[in-house]
């Protein structure tokens, strides 16, 4: 099977996927004690208000009426209101989408960075004192909550020192780079210590292999070991594991996007959660099953393309 | 009859009490916000954070003073309450301007007030139901009540009667009205209040501009704002807030949390401010006869919810929650700022043998289990809940937990599946009818949930908000609250101040008791 046609069937397992979430999400939602009405006007409205404010949000109709005009919504590319934000759903979301994904690739960038290089080292000196070193320093990465580790951040690095912004975003290219290091680096603290783990035990397997002792035997150079038959077998499940936390960091930014004031999307799903805001829950649910289904997408064809074996499935 | 011409008098009494200080102009402030506002319009402003903000941008026909209850003149210079009481007359000020330099007038009065009362577009209409006509002649402005409404003076300086411009909301784009609002809020606003909204990234920047048509006057006698603008950010995180002042990035934090405030306090470059609001924490309890499963319930009774308010140490709370920046109440329908609230001192203070007299009268077993159900991930909640469970074991109450979120609590209020739940309230308008309709007035919300249904209460809550007599309806408000202390359908609390911390060179800023952020007289002194 070519890579295209691999690519297209791939990309038409989506559609399934898609309709499975939205139906899901519809019921789910509502499924949650309190709507929107008494999220909205919790402690003022009365019973009568309360009513008034159903009709007109059009709660008082049967759901199956409420999940057509969903369904037909989205398929007109219309998601609706925010009752929250008082603004249509879709430009909230594009508001709110640049912030995380710049977070997200920023600390996936730092992640790979931190990671990739000391999971090599580690490997290599298997079980000398290097190896332990920076294996339990990522251990104590991964076992302290990420809330901590952004206030201790922002408290010396940002506060004190000075160095960094506390929080926020910027407004240009530069000044994004600049206000998200601290953040990025936060959450790439989390991942590379997974990351790092995974690519260890992945480059140990690999060193050890056949076609690696091989290679060794006929002579070749060890850059050229490491580079072509270790670090291109080694990195499959890494891309795998990196296509999984991808999905989940982007819906997991929120703590990061809380503490550093990053007005990404990780925010404004619980926003929309604590207000009932069914029209943003559903899009914003919609907007992550579709990134996450371009990320495992993307993930397939790298690994497809760093292992040939993996394109006929 | 009763008739006020106050405006420039009162203001410059006011002014002259106040040691004059070398008022600096111009500058930005750069203000911290826990929340974003959405849509900052007087009447879809339905969440503190655009509550709190209207009156920044569109100014109201009367004010209230900073204490919250004097009211003065505002947009209008004078107002006439007839001697029937069903009508009133106000009379705008000459040469008031929008912020495009469009003259304020009558037909922009008309416009605003008939919006705010309409039921189909404001959620707040109900405060207006009074109203039957608004009409203006030149620059007099009549509004026809359909009965006498004590309140409705008050409700001329609240944030939903604020003023907007008729040509300029007529000429925004959008179908609706709430879409006009939206569009009107952002691109070419045009406001009648001391700032205009200059720019709106929504979840991080807002921006406002000085209004350089507004009328009021500062103390130097030049027109207010004293400042060129503010920017607010937002920065939901406590912490970050507080850091994000101390590294001097901005000139003021909002909602500093009450552990804090002492380390603030000592912080010789920040003003740590403590403003009295009208917010309380109480928790309902539920006072029907059977719980929602059909159970027995024992807090039908009232000498146990009284064991209860006994047995509570509210000083103990407002030390362990508030680390001492708050106090017990002293009226339980309202905050002791609200007018007309009684203030003998607290309420139920604490008094075990009291407490243990009337639960043995109102024979309640030992071991009893109550629910209290409190905010998931509420720290405060948490506090409140462990030290109710010391305090109630006392009198031999077994306090069970059930931790929900928000919106799930106001659904539980709502449908009366609770024992004892966590809740507060502050004051949107000056008057204490909407607090003493919310919390003890059954037709309203079943008394804030409790199914607590005093027919005495009722009928004088109706009465007063049709008693013109001030004297009258100061007695009857007297009398509610004192049934309403006595019946106990809540656990009553503590009241709270706004924490907001100011960088020391900040000057005049003021939240009123209402929670409303007042710029238009603060300035930075450089």
């Amino acid at each position: 099977m070519s890579t295209i046609s691999y690519f297209f069937s791939r990309l038409l397992q989506i559609i399934p996927t898609f309709l499975i979430v939205m139906v899901i999400i519809f019921l789910l939602v509502r499924a949650l004690p309190g709507d929107p009405a008494i999220a909205m006007a919790d402690a003022k409205a009365t019973t009568e208000q309360l009513e008034q404010i159903r009709q007109r949000l059009g709660l008082d109709q049967p759901l199956w009426i409420q999940f057509g005009i969903f369904v037909k919504n989205v398929f007109t590319g219309n998601l609706g209101d925010s009752i929250l934000m008082k603004a249509p759903v879709t430009q909230v979301i594009l508001e709110r989408l640049p912030a995380s994904g710049f977070l997200t690739l920023y600390a996936v960038l730092f992640s790979l960075l931190i990671a990739g290089p000391l999971a090599f080292v580690a490997a290599l000196n298997r079980n000398t004192w290097l190896d332990t070193t920076i294996r339990s320093a990522f251990q104590v990465g991964l076992s302290t909550p990420v809330f901590y580790i952004g206030l201790l951040l922002l408290t010396f690095l940002a506060a004190r020192m000075r160095w960094f912004p506390v929080g926020g975003y910027g407004t240009t290219f530069l000044e994004h780079m600049y206000h998200l290091l601290l953040p990025a680096l936060t959450v790439a603290l989390y991942t590379s210590a997974i990351i790092m783990r995974n690519l260890r035990s992945s480059v140990i397997e690999v060193v050890d292999a056949e076609y690696v002792q091989f290679a060794r035997a006929k002579g070749l150079p060890e850059r050229i070991i490491l580079g072509r038959h270790v670090l291109r077998n080694a990195l499959i499940s890494t891309v795998t594991l990196l296509g999984l936390s991808i999905g989940n960091l982007m819906s997991g930014t929120l703590v990061t996007e809380t503490v550093f004031a990053v007005p990404g999307v990780g925010r404004l799903m619980l926003d929309a959660i604590f207000a009932r805001d069914y029209p943003l829950i559903q899009g914003l649910t919609l907007t992550f099953a579709v990134l996450v289904s371009i990320i495992f997408l993307l993930t397939d064809l790298i690994q497809a393309w760093l292992d040939p074996r993996l394109r006929v499935a | 009859m009763k008739k006020l011409l106050m405006a420039t008098v009162a203001a410059a009494a006011m002014f002259s009490a106040v040691p004059s200080m070398a008022i600096e102009r111009g500058g930005s402030l750069t203000f911290a916000r826990y929340d974003d506002s959405t849509l900052i319009d007087p009447i879809y402003a339905d969440r503190n954070p655009d509550i709190w903000m209207v009156t920044n941008l569109y100014d109201t026909l009367l004010r209230t003073e900073a204490d919250g209850k004097t009211i003065t003149s505002g947009l209008a210079q004078s107002y006439d309450v007839a001697e029937d009481g069903q009508s009133l007359t106000l009379t705008l000020r000459d040469d008031i301007m929008f912020s495009d330099g469009t003259p304020i007038e009558g037909k922009d009065v008309v416009f605003s007030l008939t919006r705010a009362s309409d039921p189909d577009l404001s959620p707040w209409a109900g405060l207006l139901s009074s109203i039957e006509e608004v009409s203006a002649t030149g620059n007099q402005v009549t509004i026809k009540l359909n009965r006498p409404d004590p309140t409705i003076v008050l409700m001329l300086a609240t944030f939903n009667t604020a003023i907007v411009s008729a040509d300029a909301f007529e000429a925004a784009s959008g179908e609706t009205d709430q879409e006009k609002a939206q569009s009107l809020s952002i691109d070419g606003f045009v406001g009648s209040g001391p700032f205009m909204m200059k720019s709106h990234q929504r979840g991080t920047l807002m921006q406002f501009g000085a209004n350089p048509h507004y009328w009021r006057e500062g103390e130097d006698g030049e027109p207010l704002p004293y400042m060129d603008g503010i920017n607010f950010l937002v920065i939901p995180d406590d912490a970050t807030r507080i850091l994000k002042l101390q590294a001097g990035e901005v000139d003021g934090a909002e909602f500093i949390p009450f552990a804090r405030v002492a380390e603030l306090e000592a912080d010789e470059n920040i003003n740590m401010e403590l403003f009295p609001s009208t917010r309380i924490i109480y928790s309902p309890m539920n006072t029907r006869d059977t719980r929602a499963d059909g159970s027995d319930n024992p807090l039908a009774d009232m000498k146990l919810r009284q064991a209860l308010n006994y047995a509570t140490d509210k000083n103990a709370l407002v030390q362990l929650v508030l680390q001492g920046a708050g106090k017990p109440v002293t009226s339980g329908l309202m905050a002791s700022t609200t007018q007309l609230a009684t203030d003998n001192g607290p309420i139920y203070q604490y008094d075990l043998d009291k407490a243990k007299t009337l639960i043995a009268e109102a024979g309640v077993a030992d071991g009893t289990e109550l629910t209290l159900t409190i905010l998931a991930g509420s720290a405060d909640d948490a506090i409140i809940l462990s030290a109710l469970q010391q305090m109630w074991s006392q009198i031999g109450i077994d306090l069970k937990v059930e931790q929900v979120d928000g919106p799930t609590r106001g659904a539980k209020n709502r449908s009366g599946e609770f024992d004892i739940h966590t809740y507060g309230w502050v004051n949107d308008v000056n008057d204490p009818a909407q607090v003493a309709g919310w919390l003890g007035y059954y037709p309203t919300a079943k008394a804030v949930g409790t199914g607590w249904n005093n027919e005495e209460f009722n009928s004088l809550y109706e009465a007063s908000n049709v008693e013109m007599d001030p004297a009258k309806r100061a007695e009857q408000y007297a009398r509610m609250q004192e049934i309403y202390n006595e019946e106990a359908p809540l656990l009553f609390m503590y009241e709270t101040p706004f924490a907001v911390a100011l960088s020391d060179d900040v000057k005049g800023y003021v939240q009123t008791p209402l929670g409303n952020n007042e710029f238009a007289s603060t300035w930075i002194d450089r």
